[in-house]
C-alpha cells in the first residue's frame, strides 16, 4: 500500500449540498456528523445546502478530530433522496455510506436499512 | 513447526503490552491520530473505509491447527465471524475495535502469533512455497531460510524505519510458486558445482504502480553468508533508497535508477566492509533452527493407494478434486492437498469461524496438526496419507471447502478492493464472483486448464494483476469504475508482466471480456499448451485483436440500443 488512507470526496464540480462523514475513533465505523455530535445513521445527517454551512460544518468536523472523538472528517457531497435523505454522489463514498456490497448483512445497510 | 524460545515469548509480550499502553494512551486523548498512526500501523493495525483492520503475520504461511483455532475464536468474539487470507500469506480481520485490539494480541500472543511488521517501513513477513518440505520437486526446504530472516528482521535496529516496505521470498524449488522474482528480494536454494549449498539472489523486483522482474545480483551465494550479504543489501537501500518521493522509494526504484551492476558493485562493497562472522548466525543457532523442520515421521507406505484408486473409480467428485487439489508429495504414500478458499460467488480467501474451527480438527486428524497459507489465498494440508483423502474429501465437502479448482479459471486472486480498502479505486471482490460464476462449470474450468486471473482494485497491485495470465486493475475513470486488462503476466520463474490489451472497460463487461480472451486461447492454443504458452509463443496480438473486436461489438450494441 502507497499510504494508509486516502481522505477525502473524489466529486468534481458542484459539491452541494453536501454532509460531514468521518470514521469514529473507537470502532473505527463510518460517523455522521448532526446539529449536536455525531450518528451512525446517515439518515439523521445534517444537510449543508449552502456554502457557508459547509464551511461551518467542515471546521466543526475538524475540531472534533482534534477532539480526538473522530478521525478524517470530510465533507461529502450528496444528493437528496425522495425519502429526503442525504445519499452520496461518489461510489466510495456510498460504499461507506452503506458498508460493503458483498456483504448485504454487514454495516450501515444492514443495521439502518437501505436509503430510501 | 517452529516454536517461541523464552526470547520470542518475551518480545511478544512485551509489544503487546507497549501497544496497550499506547492505545490507551490514543483512546485519553494523549496522543493525536497523527501521533499514534504510525504507532498503529507498526502493529498491523490498518483503518480501512467501514472499520479498523488488523493484519497478522503468518511466518512463511506455516500455521498449526492451534493457532487456526484461536483465530476461528478472535473471529467469533472481536470480528463479524470471519477473516481473509492475503496474498501475502498473512490473514486480516476486517471488523475489530480499537478497544479490543490488546485483547486480541494478547489472544494472538499465547498461540505464538502477532501483528508486528505486518505494515509499515520494514521488512515484512517473509513468505515461502506452500509446499515447503514436502514438494517432490523440491531440492531444499525453504523454511530454515524463512525463519532465520524473521528472526533476524524482526525489530532488527537499523532496520525499523526502511525507505519503503521490504518483502522477501524463498523458494527450494526449481518450479517457483513463491512469486520470489517479484519480491524485493527473491532467494532460490541451490547447489553449486561442488554440491555446496547456497542461494540464487535477486534484488529489485515489486508489483505496485512501476512493475519490475527482479534482477539477479548473486548467482550463488553460500548459505552460511545469507545474513551478512542480506544486512549488505540492506544497507545499500537504506542508505541510497529515495526518501523523498514514496512512490520511487522501494528497492526496484533504487536498482532501476542506478543499474543493476552499479547496485551489486555497491551491495559488494558494501559487504567486503562488513564483518560477516559477527553478522551470520552460528551453526548451532541454524541448527536449532533446522531442528523445528525436520520430516515428521513418516509411515513406511507403498507409492500408490489403492484405497485412494479405488475411491477416485467410483466416486467423480473425488477424482476431479485429487486430480485438480493433489499435488505430489515426496514421501511415497503422501499427498499434499490444496484446500480452495474460491467456491464459485464467494469471497476469494474468506473463510469463516465455523470453517476454521472444522478445518483445525481436518489439519490435526489428517496432516499432523499443520496447514499453510498459499499467496493465492488458498490453504494447503501439506502431510495427507493418500488413504485417507476419500474420508478427508468427504469432511472438506460437509464443510464446504472441497472446491475443485486450484490454478483453474475460478481460482481468481483478488484483493479487497473498494468493498473494504481505504486506497481502492474500484471494486475488486464482486469482478471475481462474476467471473467465477461466468465458469462456473466444472467441465468448462477442466477443459479450459490452468488460468491464473489476478484482481487489483488500485494501483498497488495487492491482487498481483501484473502477473497475471490475465491481470484486472479497477480504476476510476469520470467517476465511474473502469478495468484494465492485461495478457501474459507469470509470476513463476518464467516471471513477466502482462501487457495492457486496450482502454478500460465496465465492470459488466469485465465477464465477457474474459470469456474472448479464453476463447482466443482455444483457438490459438497447439498440442497441451496452457494459457500462458501460448501467450509466450504467439505473444499477446490475437489476444489484443479479439479484445479490440470485443469492445467495438460492445459499443455498437450500446450505440443501437441508445
Amino acid at each position: 500500500m502507497a499510504k494508509d488512507h486516502r481522505a477525502g470526496s473524489k466529486v468534481k464540480g458542484d459539491k452541494l449540498p453536501a454532509i460531514v462523514m468521518a470514521s469514529d475513533l473507537l470502532e473505527g465505523d463510518t460517523v455522521f456528523l448532526t446539529g449536536k455530535g455525531w450518528t451512525r445513521d446517515s439518515k439523521h445527517a445534517r444537510i449543508a445546502h449552502d456554502q457557508e454551512t459547509a464551511d461551518r460544518m467542515e471546521a466543526e468536523g475538524k475540531a472534533s478530530a482534534a477532539a480526538n472523538a473522530v478521525i478524517d472528517p470530510y465533507l461529502v457531497p450528496v444528493e437528496i433522496s425522495d425519502g429526503g435523505h442525504p445519499v452520496a454522489r461518489h461510489f466510495r463514498d456510498v460504499m461507506r455510506q452503506k458498508g460493503p456490497s458483498i456483504h448485504p448483512d454487514m454495516g450501515k445497510q444492514a443495521e439502518f436499512g437501505p436509503l430510501t | 513447526m517452529y516454536r517461541y524460545d523464552e526470547f520470542d515469548e518475551r518480545f511478544v509480550r512485551e509489544r503487546v503490552e507497549q501497544f496497550r499502553t499506547q492505545v490507551s494512551r490514543r483512546l485519553d486523548g494523549s496522543l493525536s491520530e497523527d501521533e499514534f498512526k504510525p504507532l498503529r500501523l507498526k502493529n498491523g493495525l490498518y483503518l480501512q473505509l467501514h472499520a479498523y483492520m488488523l493484519r497478522i503475520a503468518v511466518p512463511y504461511g506455516t500455521m498449526s491447527a492451534r493457532q487456526l483455532r484461536q483465530l476461528a475464536r478472535i473471529a467469533r468474539e472481536y470480528d463479524k465471524g470471519y477473516a481473509h487470507f492475503t496474498t501475502r500469506q498473512n490473514l486480516q480481520f476486517n471488523w475489530p475495535k480499537l478497544k479490543d485490539i490488546p485483547a486480541i494480541l494478547d489472544l494472538l500472543a499465547d498461540v505464538e502469533m502477532h501483528a508486528i511488521q505486518t505494515s509499515g517501513n520494514c521488512i515484512r513477513n517473509t513468505t515461502a512455497d506452500q509446499f515447503s518440505g514436502v514438494a517432490a520437486d523440491e531440492s531444499e526446504d525453504p523454511r530454515p531460510t524463512a525463519e532465520l530472516l524473521r528472526q533476524w528482521s524482526s525489530q532488527h535496529p537499523e532496520f525499523v524505519w526502511l525507505p519503503r516496505k521490504f518483502k522477501i521470498a524463498v523458494t527450494g524449488a526449481q518450479h517457483d510458486r513463491a512469486a520470489i522474482l517479484v519480491h524485493d528480494i527473491g532467494l532460490k536454494l541451490k547447489r553449486n558445482d561442488a554440491g555446496e549449498p547456497g542461494y540464487e539472489l535477486s534484488v529489485g523486483g515489486g508489483l505496485g504502480r512501476t512493475p519490475m522482474i527482479g534482477k539477479i545480483i548473486r548467482d550463488f551465494l553460500p548459505k552460511d553468508e545469507l545474513l551478512a550479504y542480506v544486512e549488505a543489501i540492506m544497507r545499500v537501500y537504506n542508505a541510497e533508497g529515495r526518501r523523498d518521493n514514496k512512490f520511487k522509494a522501494r528497492v526496484k526504484i533504487l536498482v532501476h535508477e542506478t543499474g543493476t551492476e552499479e547496485f551489486k558493485a555497491r551491495v559488494e562493497a558494501e559487504y567486503a566492509k562488513l564483518d560477516g562472522p559477527t553478522i551470520n548466525a552460528p551453526q548451532e543457532e541454524i541448527d536449532r533452527i533446522a531442528a523445528y523442520f525436520a520430516a515428521p515421521d513418516y509411515e513406511d507406505l507403498p507409492a500408490t493407494s489403492l484405497t485412494l484408486e479405488q475411491a477416485r473409480k467410483s466416486d467423480k467428485g473425488l477424482d476431479r478434486f485429487v486430480a485438480q487439489n493433489g499435488f505430489a508429495h515426496k514421501q511415497p504414500g503422501y499427498i499434499a492437498l490444496t484446500i480452495s478458499l474460491k467456491p464459485v460467488g464467494g469471497v476469494p480467501g474468506d473463510m469463516s469461524a465455523d470453517q476454521m474451527d472444522a478445518f483445525a480438527d481436518i489439519a490435526d486428524a489428517y496432516s499432523l496438526g499443520e496447514l499453510r497459507v498459499t499467496h493465492s489465498q488458498n490453504l494447503v494440508l501439506p502431510y495427507v496419507k493418500q488413504d485417507d483423502v476419500p474420508a478427508l474429501y468427504a469432511d472438506l465437502k460437509r464443510h464446504g471447502l472441497a472446491t475443485a479448482n486450484a490454478g483453474l479459471v475460478t481460482d481468481i486472486i483478488a484483493c479487497p478492493g473498494l468493498d473494504y480498502c481505504s486506497l481502492a479505486t474500484a471494486k475488486s471482490i464482486p469482478i471475481a464472483q462474476e467471473i467465477a460464476r461466468t465458469f462456473a462449470d466444472e467441465d468448462r474450468q477442466q477443459a479450459i486448464g490452468e488460468l491464473p486471473i489476478k484482481i487489483s482494485g488500485c494501483i498497488n497491485a495487492c491482487g498481483h494483476h501484473h502477473v497475471g495470465a490475465i491481470g484486472i486493475l479497477g480504476l476510476e475513470k469520470g467517476g465511474r469504475e473502469n478495468y484494465q486488462i492485461t495478457v501474459g503476466g507469470d509470476a513463476t520463474e518464467h516471471a513477466a508482466v502482462g501487457e495492457r490489451l486496450g482502454p478500460g472497460i465496465d465492470a459488466d463487461d469485465v465477464p465477457g471480456a474474459v470469456e474472448v480472451l479464453v476463447e482466443t486461447y482455444l483457438s490459438e492454443k497447439q498440442g497441451a499448451e496452457t494459457f500462458i504458452e501460448t501467450v509466450r509463443r504467439t505473444g499477446v496480438e490475437p489476444f489484443k485483436a479479439s479484445f479490440t473486436g470485443f469492445i467495438e461489438a460492445r459499443a455498437s450494441a450500446q450505440e443501437a440500443a441508445e
